[in-house]
C-alpha cells in the first residue's frame, strides 16, 4: 500500500502542478474534471450500454402508458409494477460499473484530502500531538519523547494516559515549512510531518500509521515501519473548506458535484448511457 | 455564510444589479452615504475625572493630555443613578431614565416583588406541540430589548450615514437597524444569565461557598482522570426542561504539571496555569437540535488538590443562538476574520475573583485576553472606518476599578499591602492602556474626523455598605409578618407582611412605595398619599448618618418626578438613593432580602464602585474641539453627533450639542 500512495501521490503531484500558485480551485476544477471523464469511460466500458437504453425506455414507455390509461386503475397499477422491475434492472446495470468505478475513486479522494482536507498549521497555531503506542507497550514506561525542529515548539511536557496506551504533547507553528517532528519511543524514532502556513492545494497529512484503512485514507507519509513501538502519530488539523462567494464549501461536496456535472456535461461526447 | 446570509448577500446583488450603476441609488440600498465629516467615539467604561486629571498632569497619559490641549477636556454630568445601563442608556437615546426607562440594573415586577432584568425579557413560546417528551415551538418565543426611545444610529440610518457600533452597553439584543451593531453590556451567557462560571475541584472546603455567578462541583481524581459535566442551558424542547450538559474527561499525567480535557469534538492540552484557547462545546437539546458555545478553561491546579476554571460559556459568535448583533452576519464576519471572542457582557469573571476561585493575576490574564481581543478588532474596525460614525467601548476601565481599588486606597478595609505592591498599580495601567488605545485611534484616522472620548460615570471607594431594607424595617416602613419569629432573611422578602409595609428596596439605587394599584398587595394611595410619604422617606434617608463615622450615607434621595422627564416616568422607583462618596448599597438588599445590620463594612474584593449621587461620580468628555458647554452630560453628547452630521435633534431628545 505503501508503494502505491508513492505512485499516486507522484501523478497527482504532476497533475497538480500546473495549478500550485493558482489557488484552490483550478486543481479541483480540473481533477472534478478528469475523475468525471475517468468515471464516464469506466462506466462505458464495464456497463452493459445496450441494457441500460432499454431499461431507461422501458421506464420511459410505463411512464407514458401511466398518463394515457390513467383512468384505468390495474392497467395504471400494472405499467407502475413494470415500470418497478425496470427500474431495478437499470440500476443491475449499474452496480457492476458503480462497483468497479469504487476503488479509483476512493483513491482520488484520499488524494484529494491530503491536499484539501486539512488546514496547515499557521504561525503561532497550536496543535495537539496524539501517539498511540503499539499494543503491549506501556505509556508510563516508554520513555517517549519528542524533539522539534526550528518551525515548531513543543510547549508541554509529555502526557501519559497509560489507559489508553497513549503519550500527547502541544505543539505551537513558528515558521512557514514542512517540518519533521522526531519521535523516540523505546529507543525507536519515527518522523511525523507538520505543514505550516501552507496555502491549499498544499499536502497536509494528519495521520501517520500502518494500518491498511489509515494507509488507504491518509496518504501522504511512509507507513509507519513494521514492528514499531507506535501505532499511529495524529495531529489535530482543523478542518478547512474551499472559499466560495464570501462563504465556503467543503471539498467533498465541491468535488462530486463538479465531477457529476462534468460527467453529466460530457456523456453525450463521449457517447455514454448513462 | 449561512444560508439567510447567502440569499441576503443574493438579494442585495440582484437589487443593486436591478438599480444599475449610480451610485447615489447603489449607496441608498446598502445604506451607506458618504460622509466627508466622521465621528469617531471612544467609550471607557468608569474612566474617573480625578484619576484621569492627576494622571494627566502627571504626563501618564501624554494622547489625553495633547488631545485636551488642542480640543477640551470636561467632567461629563452622568445619569441618575450613576449605573452603566441607565448612563449609557441616556447616551445612546439623548433622555433621561425618564423617556428611555431604564432606571436601574434591576426592575421588580410589581405583581411578584421579585426582580426582574431591567434591561431585556425573554418571552417564551406562546405556542408549543408535544412529541412524546419533546415540547416543539410553534409560535412565540422571543428575546425583547426593553429600552424605549430611538437610538442615534437608528437616526443615522434614517439619514443614511453608516455607523459601526461596537460593544455598546445597554444594546442586547440589539435593535433592529441595518447598521453594524455588536451587543455588549447585557449579553448574557449561554446559560441566560450575565455569566455563570464552573469551577471543578477537589478540595472539600471550597465546595460549601456560596457563590453568586458561579457553580462549584466536586472533582474526583481516579487513577490520573476526572470524570465531570459541563451544565449548559436549560432544555426547553423536554418537558421536565432539565439542564443540558456535556460530559469531559481530564486525562492527569502521572507526575509531570499537564492535563488533557477530552471533550466531545475536540481535545485540549494544558499545563498547570495556564489558559486554554476558545473550545467550542456543542450541548445537545434533542435530536436533529443542538446548541454551541464557548468557553475557554483555566488549569489553576493539579496537584495536591485538582482545580479546573471554566469560563461562562459564551454564546458562539459564529452561530450564536440568541440575536448579538446586527446584521446577523456582523459577529460571524468577526468571528471568521478573529476566531472565537468573548460576547457575553463585562466579560472579566469578577465573580469568580470575588470568590477567590481565581486570583488577582488570573483575572488579570483573562481581561488581557478581552482587551487583546478589542484592541484586534479596533484595529480592523479603524481601518474600514471611512465614512460615517464609529462607537467603540471598553469594559476593562470599569472592571478593574471595581476589584482592584482596595489596592489603590490604603483606607480600604480591603487593602493589603503585599498584594498592593504586586497589583497596586492596575488601575494606572488600565488608564494607561486607554492612552495607548487612544493613540492607536489617533494615528488612524484623518482630520475631517472628530473624536469624543467619553465615559459614563466615574468611581469612588466603597467602604460601608447599606442596607436599605434592614433600615426600612428598622423605620417601621417595612413589616415582618411575624417579628417574634425567627427572621427568614433569604432573598424576595419571604417574611414581609405587605399589609403592613409601605416600602421596600429593589435594585442597587431603587425604593418603591407599596402602591395601591401598582403593587400585588399594595396599601399606599397613589397621588398626595405616595408624594407626601416618598417626601418624607427622602427626607429620613438624606438624614441618616453613618453610627461608625458620622457621615451622611445618602447625599440625594431624590423623588422620581423631581429628577425624570418622558412617557416612563410612571415605571420609574419612587426614590432614586444617591449614596455618599465611599458608600453602597450592600449586596443582598437589592434582591430583597432584610438584613440584620443596617450598616456594614465592606470585605469583598467588589472594592470601588460608583452607586453614588450624579454629582460624586461624573464621567469624562474629551475631545478635539473646544467644548462650549458649561456642564455637558451624556444626553449632549447624542444631541451632539446628530449636530456633527447636520441632523435636528428629534424633540423627545433632551440633550444639546456642547461644541
Amino acid at each position: 500500500m505503501g508503494v502505491l500512495n508513492v505512485i499516486l501521490e507522484a501523478v497527482f503531484d504532476v497533475l497538480f502542478a500546473p495549478f500550485r500558485s493558482l489557488g484552490p480551485w483550478p486543481g479541483m476544477i480540473f481533477i472534478s474534471l478528469a475523475t468525471g471523464i475517468l468515471m464516464l469511460l469506466i462506466f462505458k466500458k464495464t456497463s452493459n450500454q445496450e441494457g441500460i437504453k432499454r431499461a431507461k425506455n422501458q421506464i420511459k414507455a410505463r411512464l407514458l402508458e401511466i398518463r394515457l390509461f390513467k383512468n384505468d386503475t390495474s392497467g395504471a397499477f400494472r405499467a407502475q409494477g413494470a415500470m418497478l422491475g425496470a427500474n431495478f434492472r437499470y440500476m443491475g446495470h449499474a452496480l457492476r460499473p458503480m462497483l468497479v468505478m469504487f476503488i479509483p475513486v476512493l483513491f482520488v479522494l484520499a488524494q484529494l484530502n491530503l491536499r484539501y482536507g486539512a488546514a496547515a498549521l499557521q504561525p503561532g497555531d497550536q496543535a495537539l500531538v496524539k501517539v498511540i503506542l503499539a499494543e503491549g507497550v506501556s505509556a508510563d514506561e516508554s520513555a517517549a519523547s519528542l524533539q522539534a525542529p526550528a518551525g515548531l515548539v513543543i510547549e508541554t511536557p509529555p502526557l501519559r494516559i497509560e489507559e489508553e496506551g497513549e503519550v500527547d504533547w502541544r505543539i505551537r507553528a513558528g515558521s512557514p515549512g514542512l517540518h519533521r517532528l522526531t519521535l523516540t519511543v523505546g529507543g525507536e524514532t519515527v518522523e511525523k510531518l507538520v505543514a505550516v502556513g501552507e496555502e491549499m492545494p498544499a499536502k497536509v497529512s494528519p495521520l501517520r500509521s500502518r494500518k491498511f484503512f489509515d494507509l488507504v485514507l491518509y496518504p501522504g507519509e511512509k507507513p509507519l515501519p513494521k514492528g514499531s513501538p507506535v501505532s499511529k502519530i495524529k495531529i489535530d488539523f482543523a478542518s478547512r473548506n474551499l472559499p466560495l462567494f464570501g462563504g465556503s464549501v467543503n471539498w467533498l461536496i465541491a468535488f462530486f458535484v463538479l465531477s457529476l456535472v462534468f460527467g453529466f456535461g460530457l456523456k453525450g461526447v463521449f457517447k455514454v448511457e448513462i | 455564510m449561512n444560508r439567510r446570509s447567502f440569499l441576503k448577500a443574493g438579494a442585495g446583488a440582484a437589487a443593486m444589479a436591478a438599480l444599475g450603476t449610480r451610485r447615489e441609488l447603489v449607496q441608498k440600498v446598502l445604506g451607506k452615504t458618504a460622509t466627508r465629516g466622521k465621528v469617531l467615539v471612544l467609550g471607557f467604561d468608569g474612566l474617573d475625572p480625578r484619576l484621569t486629571q492627576t494622571w494627566m498632569s502627571e504626563g501618564k497619559l501624554p494622547t489625553f493630555r495633547a488631545l485636551a490641549a488642542r480640543g477640551g477636556f470636561s467632567r461629563l454630568g452622568t445619569s441618575t443613578p450613576p449605573q452603566s445601563p441607565v448612563a449609557w442608556s441616556n447616551f445612546i437615546t439623548g433622555m433621561n431614565p425618564g423617556g428611555h426607562g431604564i432606571f436601574d440594573f434591576m426592575h421588580r415586577d410589581p405583581k411578584t416583588y421579585y426582580p426582574v432584568f431591567s434591561a431585556s425579557a425573554t418571552d417564551e413560546a406562546v405556542k408549543t406541540v408535544r412529541l412524546g417528551k419533546y415540547v416543539l415551538p410553534v409560535k412565540g418565543g422571543k428575546v425583547r430589548n426593553l429600552r424605549k426611545g430611538r437610538d442615534f444610529w437608528q437616526i443615522l440610518e434614517d439619514h443614511d450615514i453608516p455607523a459601526t457600533i461596537f460593544k455598546i452597553p445597554s444594546n442586547y439584543p440589539p435593535v433592529p437597524t441595518k447598521q453594524r451593531t455588536l451587543a455588549g453590556m447585557g449579553t448574557p451567557d449561554l446559560v441566560g444569565s450575565y455569566g455563570i462560571f464552573n469551577y471543578y475541584t477537589t478540595e472539600p472546603l471550597e465546595l460549601n461557598q456560596d457563590v453568586g455567578g458561579g457553580r462549584i462541583h466536586m472533582a474526583y481524581v481516579i487513577g490520573n482522570r476526572v470524570d465531570a459535566k459541563l451544565p449548559g442551558p436549560v432544555n426547553t424542547f423536554l418537558e421536565d426542561r432539565p439542564e443540558a450538559e456535556i460530559d469531559f474527561r481530564v486525562y492527569l499525567d502521572p507526575s509531570e504539571p499537564v492535563a488533557k480535557i477530552a471533550l466531545p469534538d475536540q481535545e485540549l492540552i494544558l499545563k498547570e496555569k495556564e489558559w486554554s484557547r476558545w473550545a467550542r462545546v456543542r450541548f445537545p437539546l434533542m435530536p436533529t437540535q443542538n446548541v454551541t458555545g464557548l468557553v475557554r478553561f483555566y488549569l489553576k491546579e493539579i496537584r495536591p488538590a485538582f482545580k479546573l476554571y471554566v469560563s461562562p460559556v459564551n454564546l458562539d459568535p459564529a452561530d450564536p443562538a440568541l440575536p448579538i448583533s446586527t446584521p446577523e452576519s456582523y459577529a460571524a464576519e468577526l468571528e471568521k476574520r478573529f476566531g472565537p471572542f468573548y460576547t457575553k457582557g463585562l466579560p472579566a469573571d469578577t465573580s469568580a475573583l470575588d470568590n477567590d476561585v481565581l486570583d488577582e493575576g488570573e483575572f488579570l490574564a483573562q481581561d488581557d485576553q478581552v482587551l487583546e481581543e478589542s484592541r484586534a478588532m479596533l484595529e480592523y474596525e479603524l481601518k474600514r472606518f471611512d465614512s460615517g460614525l464609529l462607537f467603540y467601548y471598553i469594559s476593562s476601565t470599569d472592571q478593574r476599578q471595581h476589584m482592584f481599588w482596595r489596592l489603590l486606597d490604603e483606607k480600604h478595609p480591603m487593602y493589603d499591602p503585599a498584594l498592593a505592591a504586586v497589583y497596586g498599580g492596575t488601575i494606572e495601567r488600565i488608564y494607561r492602556e486607554t492612552d495607548d488605545i487612544l493613540a492607536q485611534a489617533l494615528a488612524a484616522i484623518d482630520k475631517d474626523t472628530t473624536v469624543i472620548v467619553l465615559s459614563d460615570h466615574g468611581f469612588n471607594p466603597f467602604y460601608r455598605c447599606f442596607n436599605l431594607n434592614a433600615w426600612l424595617k428598622a423605620e417601621g416602613y417595612h413589616v415582618f409578618a411575624n417579628p417574634f419569629k425567627k427572621e427568614e432573611r433569604g432573598l424576595g422578602f419571604p417574611s414581609t407582611d405587605w399589609s403592613r409595609t409601605r416600602a421596600y428596596g429593589l435594585g442597587l439605587n431603587s425604593l418603591y412605595l407599596n402602591q395601591r394599584g401598582r403593587e400585588a398587595e399594595g396599601i399606599v394611595a397613589p397621588g398626595a398619599e405616595a408624594e407626601a410619604l416618598a417626601r418624607e422617606i427622602a427626607a429620613k434617608l438624606e438624614a441618616y448618618r453613618d453610627p461608625q463615622t458620622g457621615e451622611q450615607v445618602i447625599l440625594r434621595a431624590a423623588v422620581a418626578r423631581d429628577v425624570y422627564s418622558g412617557p416612563c416616568v410612571a415605571d420609574a422607583p419612587d426614590i432614586i438613593l444617591g449614596f455618599s462618596r465611599g458608600y453602597r448599597i450592600s449586596n443582598s438588599s437589592p434582591l430583597g432580602q432584610v438584613n440584620r445590620e443596617i450598616m456594614e463594612t465592606n470585605n469583598e474584593k467588589w472594592s470601588g464602585d460608583h452607586m453614588t449621587a450624579a454629582e460624586v461620580t461624573p464621567g469624562i468628555v474629551l475631545t478635539d474641539r473646544s467644548i462650549r458647554a458649561e456642564a455637558p452630560a451624556l444626553y449632549d453628547l447624542t444631541a451632539t453627533i446628530l449636530q456633527s452630521f447636520g441632523i435636528e435633534r428629534p424633540a423627545d431628545m433632551v440633550g444639546k450639542p456642547i461644541f
